[in-house]
């Protein structure tokens, strides 16, 4: 008896330790979303149970390492304890308790993060190996940045254009694939100003490891601000221009397989690209005009280049005929 | 030189490499005679090596002599049912029929291929010791990532076939396995087998984790085809080997032994073998039809042609998940086989702990989809499927509570042995309560692809599998050699071993829930994880170092350990009651169940009596 | 008395044939007129349980009374609990294969000839037939009936083989589905494929079988490579049972 006494008192001291030492450390990083929130009661709970069912079975098991070892010289036997059958039913039903309720728990919280605002705004994006476009149909707006307002819902309709790819942000706690072939649903709420990345999730080819894009939450009115902006920019665009051109060639992932130095890339260098004879693989050759370099960047398969795999080029079929023009005023520039 | 070329490994090799050209040669000949390209980026093309890759398996297992009884039963021939191996160590090397031998080739295999698997997470734990890029390339990196985790998953496999191979036909009684030529051969298609995955790394590398999941997989490099074929025959080994497992128990029990008198070990081969037998059909099914996507242009996964990426994850993990305790209930059986021996106290709730194997290998079949959370597959699954696998902590848990109450009590020594069981309860106790987080869906939205789970697996896989062999090595080991290993040594290797990998898996769940993603070659220094991932290389290294001190130990004890030819844990199993090392026919003597197997502490009773008459 | 038990065995695999012939045309009807995949699942449930019970004996499982280990029938009884170890094991593939198919197809199917089907389903039906006639010829030491109708068995097999490949795929492609078409094709040559391949290895199984026979390695007391060849055979047998209906009869036809 006194041996359950002092397990007992042992088994409590270490869960409530175990617990606040967790605490203490601070597990998780900035809450920014309001479905973290829910994500993170879902968590400490588990990390209570967690602390104290690793309690129940390591003190008892280093208690009897201490107090139940053998002495020198010992050699008979333990007790001849069997089994019981009453205790392994009531360790069989109370876990299935535990874990029924943890399931009912699941299920709630779930619901919590999925509901869904009537007001949310939408923004579509498109995953591309490797880095993220967002488009705000509402306004217009193409960006390779995710605005956000504070306390307002926004619903992410994800697209792939190649393999499949995940969507998260740690501060928003939440993760959801970009699988090709289907659109997927993120739906967020961020509470926090301040700047965040999304982190692509799901290993997608050489450099998943960069492939993420500034995420910042900003106040109703300073999105309102940037909107109008990005609109007026947007507006403002007269005529193609190189510069925007080496941004979208920076932003946009071209450059992790096409160089402006002349060197042999996973693609084919852009330098001295406009207005060559291209050769093909069907044995063929093309000028390099706006027809060919548009056609080869949204529908990269219709020809290859000689001596280039056939499948490497992701197609690149969001862009608009702006930013075409952009890429292809940049490419005149590499002489 | 001579008696080199006799080995049947080396003739093995050698037809393996002409096999691999032979059909490489023949796909790029009729390549050219269709005017097709006949030379691919790496030599040949990829049918050409694909095909190559199958014609090699095919003559390895030929030249090395497994296949040469069964072709001889097909003509009609009969061959004499036993086999005499000759003496010394070359029947090692060679097709052997008795299952000892066989079981030390498995053990032996999976020690090498743990070796490589481990030296590849030295090479890119080195990478990630700091941010930046610091040696590798990023090709590198998830190549050497992927084949790490599953060169790691077939030496586990292996390993388990090991243990169940040497111990189940001594701990049943039998002379040997039911099917002793099939045993032989689902040993010998294993080196080839990971011969082929290991040449990935030639042909390019593949950039998909052991996952492997398409598209990205049809966009891969070759070498991804030979990961493919080389888990899939290294998963007939698995499936062949728990076919002839089943058999063996239900056919060749010692008199007497009826089902809740087998050994506790046997119950937990049982279970696992029902894993292997049934489910593995579906990890190869899926990388063959992903195989076959690449080659014919099949659009299985392809959505551009009405395919489905996400029912490959479905086909996959139908497989992968039941996996996991393919990899654990052996070494949960060794721990609950153990435990008594050392604790001087019988296994409390013998029928519990039984079932309990049964349990988790049958609710195992109904869990998977907890890996696809996130996928996009459809979302009212996701809730049937959280409580399927919080369920699986039920019998889990009861196995645990049995545990810590045949521990209460007794008399309990701590030789190496004994230290690695309770280090594999602790462990696997960190990694199976780290499991329930992820299992709700809730929480794995954010757990999904961290270190968390990295965390989560290692402990399971270290606490399940890894210091169970260890354990029972430590402990069969006089069994097979008539020496014992060192204790000092053992005890070294321990507490090396268990305190630093406490550490390593800890801050990894710690980074991972603070933002770091698996399977990035390198990751954003504003997360500010440096520190935490140089102390975890850092007790990866240490890791390495235990598993050096265990190396010599091993090989030394082979010629140099203190002789052990008795009962030296005084173990009341049938294996212990004859002279180690084992006899070749194991029992001179049949034996007949008379008791229950762990009543110790209960004077007078025995397990087994010998009954005098012979085989 | 061996003689009558004979006949009763012979007419008892007649008995099951005709079974089979009905519940197959009865299948055909219900999937042109009342198309319901619950009743044509259970058609195919049907079927295979007679196959699996009258021609498989699965009942031999645990109908066992040796219990010396060293005797040829407990051998053989090992042997017998391996290989359907081994079937439970293909069946898996299989069951991935149909799982692919429902998964990609849903409740639609490509437009394949329903009458070819049918015949080539009714050519392995009849090969079980004669199979079983082989074996339980063989059970009763009759090596000229064993011979005859084994032979017959491996000429429906290759037939079967013609078939598939040589009539079915080459009209499917055709019609314009090719394995790299879209996923009708993709399923359709991988679920043929793997059957294919499945009843070549019986067609050399059987092979192996009859030139042992030839030879008079068997008896009626020693045939377990026969039973095991038979046992195979049924198998695949009734995965096309499945399959048949999966492929050519459930689903609107796009
Ligand atoms: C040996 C291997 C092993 C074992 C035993 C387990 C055991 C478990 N695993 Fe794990 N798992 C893996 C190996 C393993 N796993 C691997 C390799 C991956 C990653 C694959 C990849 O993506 O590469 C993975 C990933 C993984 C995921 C997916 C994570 C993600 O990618 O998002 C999930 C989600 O549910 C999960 C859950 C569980 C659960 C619930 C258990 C349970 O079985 C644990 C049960 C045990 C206990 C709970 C502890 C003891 C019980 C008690 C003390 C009783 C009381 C307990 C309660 C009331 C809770 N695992
Ligand atoms: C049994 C399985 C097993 C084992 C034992 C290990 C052991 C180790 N694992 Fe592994 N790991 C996996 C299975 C395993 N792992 C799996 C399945 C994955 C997932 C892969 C994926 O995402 O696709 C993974 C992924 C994985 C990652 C994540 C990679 C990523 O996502 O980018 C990391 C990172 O730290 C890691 C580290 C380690 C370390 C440091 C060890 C150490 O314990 C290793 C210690 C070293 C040794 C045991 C060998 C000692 C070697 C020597 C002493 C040198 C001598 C050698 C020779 C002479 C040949 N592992
Ligand atoms: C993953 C690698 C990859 C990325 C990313 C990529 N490309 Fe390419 N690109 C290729 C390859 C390989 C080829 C040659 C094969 C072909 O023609 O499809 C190519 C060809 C081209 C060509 C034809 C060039 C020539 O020499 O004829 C153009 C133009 C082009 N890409 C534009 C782009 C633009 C614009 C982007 C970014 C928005 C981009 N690419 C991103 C791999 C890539
Ligand atoms: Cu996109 Cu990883
Ligand atoms: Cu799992």
């Amino acid at each position: 008896m006194r041996h359950f006494v002092i397990v007992g008192v042992l088994v409590l001291l270490l869960s409530i330790l175990t617990f606040w030492g967790l605490e203490a450390v601070g597990l998780m990083p900035v809450q920014a979303s309001l479905q973290a929130q829910t994500v993170d009661w879902m968590f400490r709970l588990e990390m209570a149970v967690i602390s104290f069912l690793f309690a129940l079975i390591v003190v008892p098991l280093v208690y009897s390492l201490l107090v139940f070892r053998r002495k020198p010289g010992d050699t008979s036997d333990g007790e001849h304890i069997e089994g019981n059958t009453r205790l392994e039913v009531t360790w069989t039903v109370l876990p299935l308790i535990t874990v029924l309720v943890f399931s009912y728990l699941g299920a709630v919280t779930l619901g919590e993060t999925r509901r869904l605002d009537p007001n949310a705004m939408v923004v579509n994006v498109t995953a591309f190996q490797w880095g993220w476009r967002f488009e705000y149909p509402d306004y217009g707006i193409q960006s390779n940045k995710l605005y956000l307002p504070a306390n307002r819902q926004v619903v992410l309709k994800m697209n792939s254009n190649d393999v499949i790819h995940s969507f998260w942000v740690p501060e928003f706690r939440i993760k959801q694939d970009v699988v090709p072939g289907r659109t997927t649903e993120y739906r967020i709420t961020p509470v926090r100003i301040g700047e965040y990345k999304v982190r692509c999730a799901e290993i997608c080819g050489a450099s998943h490891a960069y492939m993420e894009a500034p995420v910042v939450v900003v106040s109703q009115t300073d999105f309102q601000k940037w909107v109008q902006e990005s609109v007026a920019a947007q507006a403002a665009t007269s005529g193609p221009d190189p510069k925007r051109g080496e941004k979208l060639y920076n932003e946009l992932g071209c450059k992790a397989c096409h160089s402006i130095d002349g060197s042999k890339g996973v693609g084919p260098t852009w330098k001295g690209l406009w207005g060559e004879q291209v050769k093909l693989s069907d044995g063929t050759t093309v000028v390099a005009d706006e027809a060919y370099i548009i056609e080869s960047i949204r529908q990269p398969q219709a020809k290859i280049v000689a001596g280039f795999e056939q499948q490497a080029m992701p197609a690149f079929t969001t862009l608009t005929d702006a930013e075409l023009a952009d890429l292809i005023a940049f490419i005149q520039t590499l002489k | 030189m001579k008696k080199i070329l006799s080995l049947g490994l080396v003739r093995g090799l050698l037809w393996q490499i002409a096999g691999t050209a032979a059909g490489a040669l023949l796909v790029t000949g009729i390549r050219a005679l269709m005017g097709l390209n006949p030379w691919g980026s790496f030599l040949f093309t990829e049918p050409a090596w694909v095909v190559g890759a199958l014609t090699g398996v095919i003559a390895f297992v030929w030249g090395v002599g497994a296949l040469t009884d069964w072709f001889k039963w097909a003509l009609g021939e009969e061959t004499p049912e036993h086999r005499e191996d000759p003496p010394g160590w070359e029947k090692y090397f060679g097709v052997s029929l008795d299952h000892k031998v066989i079981g030390i080739q498995y053990t032996v295999t999976a020690i090498l291929l743990l070796l490589v698997g481990g030296l590849f997470a030295l090479i890119f734990r080195l990478e990630l010791a700091a941010s930046g890029m610091q040696f590798i390339s990023l090709q590198l990196y998830n190549t050497l990532m992927s084949l790490h985790g599953m060169v790691m998953i077939v030496g586990i496999l292996l390993g388990v076939a090991g243990v169940m191979n040497y111990l189940v036909p001594m701990l049943i009684g039998a002379h040997d396995m039911a099917f002793p030529r099939l045993n032989a051969f689902s040993y010998w298609i294993a080196p080839p087998a990971a011969i082929v995955l290991l040449s990935s790394l030639a042909l390019g590398g593949f950039d998909t984790g052991w996952t492997g999941y398409p598209p990205l997989s049809t966009r891969s490099p070759v070498g991804i085809q030979m990961f493919f074929i080389g888990v899939w025959v290294a998963g007939w080994s698995s499936i062949l080997g728990g076919l002839n497992l089943i058999a063996t128990v239900m056919r060749l029990r010692a008199k007497g032994m009826t089902a809740f008198r087998m050994p506790i070990l046997v119950w937990a081969s049982v279970a696992t073998s029902l894993i292997s037998l049934t489910a593995t059909q579906l990890i190869g099914l899926s990388f063959q039809l992903v195989m076959f996507q690449r080659l014919l242009g099949m659009g299985f996964f392809d959505p551009a042609k009405g395919g489905n990426p996400i029912l490959f994850q479905h086909l996959f993990w139908f497989y992968s998940h039941p996996a996991v305790y393919v990899f654990i209930l052996p070494g949960l059986g060794v721990v609950s086989e153990l435990l008594p021996v050392f604790v001087r106290k019988p296994l409390f709730g013998y029928r519990w702990v039984a079932m309990s194997s049964l349990g988790i290998a049958l609710v195992g079949f109904l869990v998977w989809a907890h890996h696809m959370f996130t996928s996009g597959m459809n979302e009212y699954l996701r809730v049937p499927f959280m409580y399927s696998t919080l369920l699986v902590a039920v019998p889990t848990g009861v196995k645990f509570f049995s545990w810590v109450a045949t521990l209460w009590k007794g008399k309990i020594e701590t030789p190496t042995p004994m230290l690695f069981v309770l280090g594999a309860i602790v462990v696997f106790l960190m990694g199976g309560l780290s499991g329930p987080p992820n299992g709700v869906v809730t929480t794995d939205l954010h757990l999904h692809d961290t270190y968390f789970v990295v965390g989560h697996f290692h402990d399971t896989m270290f606490g399940g599998y890894i210091f169970p062999f260890f354990a029972a090595i430590y402990y069969w080991f006089p069994k097979a050699t008539g020496r014992r290993m060192s204790e000092k040594l053992g005890k070294l290797h321990f507490w090396l071993l268990f305190p630093s990998f406490l550490v390593m898996t800890f801050l990894m769940m710690r980074v991972g829930l603070l933002g770091m993603r698996r399977r990035i070659a390198d990751y954003d220094p504003a997360l500010g994880l440096d520190f935490w991932h140089l102390l975890i290389t850092i007790s990866a290294f240490l890791i390495a170092a235990s598993v050096l001190v265990f190396l010599y130990n091993f090989f030394r004890s082979i010629k140099h350990g203190e002789p052990a030819p008795g009962n030296i844990w005084r173990s009341r199993s049938p294996e212990w009651q004859v002279p180690s090392p084992m006899p070749v026919h194991n029992y001179e003597e049949a034996f007949e169940v008379v008791g229950e197997p762990y009543d110790y502490g209960l004077p007078g009773s025995t397990y087994i009596r010998f009954n005098g008459k012979s085989h | 008395m061996a003689h009558t038990d004979k006949q009763t065995a012979f007419r008892l695999g007649v008995l099951i044939f005709v079974y089979l012939a009905i519940l197959t045309a009865l299948e055909f009807y219900v999937a042109v007129a009342v198309p319901s995949v619950v009743v044509l699942s259970l058609i195919a449930l049907a079927k295979a349980g007679l196959v699996v019970y009258y021609y498989m004996h699965i009942y031999r499982l645990y109908q066992e009374t040796e219990t010396d280990p060293n005797s040829y029938e407990y051998k053989a009884g090992t042997l017998r609990l391996g290989l359907w170890l081994f079937l439970l094991s293909d069946a898996f593939v299989f069951g991935g294969l149909a799982v692919a198919r429902f998964n990609l197809w849903g409740m639609t199917r490509p437009p394949f000839n329903q009458v070819l089907g049918l015949i080539i389903t009714s050519v392995l039906l009849v090969s079980s037939f004669f199979m079983n006639r082989a074996e339980t010829a063989m059970a009763h030491g009759d090596r000229r009936n064993f011979v005859i109708s084994l032979v017959i068995t491996l000429l429906l097999g290759i037939g079967f083989l013609v078939g598939v490949i040589g009539i079915e795929w080459p009209s499917a492609i055709r019609e314009g589905i090719t394995p790299s078409a879209n996923t009708f094709g993709a399923v359709f040559f991988m679920m043929t494929g793997m059957h294919g391949f499945h009843v070549l290895t019986g067609v050399i199984f059987l092979l192996i079988v009859l030139r042992n026979g030839l030879r008079g390695l068997y008896s009626a007391e020693r045939h377990r490579a026969v039973e095991a060849a038979a046992v195979y055979w049924h198998f695949v047998d009734v995965v096309w049972i499945f399959f048949y209906p999966a492929l050519y009869l459930i689903g609107t036809v796009v």
